[in-house]
């Protein structure tokens, strides 16, 4: 049972593994946290491109915070 | 914490990772105003999809654009040979082949593939 559970879990991190290399290939700009976050989404069954579009709009406000800290130093 | 409104809030959170807040707190921007705002953007781009017409054909068009994730990595493997990256693409279609087919890996997939090429480049190193 427990061996079944183990097998598992090195099936959904090898899975991770291979979606973390295939994005840095792919230059997402996504790190194992939010890829592991977008995966439970899409488990979710949150529509892909949508999530694509929630993520650059992120990234678009996350900039433009960085932007306007480092113009105020 | 699966919920989609606690793994949006994650999202949110990452993306403001190194934001320095002592030094925003004195501009009036705390944290949770920021991190306010950031969910306010995000639930406003995972929703204008739904009102869009035709917004589940996206914005791309052609045959490219409706073919299925995997499909798609190998136009984007094809490109990454034709562009003399060969070890990149081949490693590309090795992992490919390593991912389980069908259920949400193939969702991750075509999400990748949306963002592909979104990063900006890594420094060149010398």
């Amino acid at each position: 049972m427990a061996s079944g559970a183990n097998a598992n879990m090195n099936a959904v991190r090898e899975t991770m593994d291979v979606l973390l290399e295939i994005s840095r290939l792919l230059n997402t700009g996504l790190d194992m946290e939010s890829l592991s976050i977008c995966v439970r989404l899409c488990e979710q069954g949150i529509n892909p491109e949508a999530l694509s579009s929630v993520i650059k709009e992120l990234r678009k406000a996350s900039d433009s915070l960085k932007a306007s800290e480092n113009s105020t130093t | 914490d699966n919920s989609i409104t606690e793994l949006l809030g994650a999202l949110c959170d990452c993306s403001i990772h190194g934001v320095s807040w002592k030094r925003r707190a004195l501009g009036g921007l705390s944290k949770e105003g920021a991190r306010k705002a950031l969910k306010k953007r995000a639930y406003g781009a995972l929703l204008s999809g739904l009102f869009r017409p035709g917004a589940s054909r996206g914005p791309a068009s052609g045959p490219a654009a409706t073919a299925p994730p995997r499909n798609r990595v190998l136009m984007v493997s094809f490109d990454l040979r034709v562009a003399g990256c060969r070890e990149e693409a081949e490693r590309l279609e090795e992992l490919l082949g390593a991912l389980p087919e069908g259920g949400s890996a193939d969702a991750v997939l075509e999400l990748l593939v949306h963002l592909a090429g979104s990063a900006a480049p890594p420094p060149a190193s010398f």
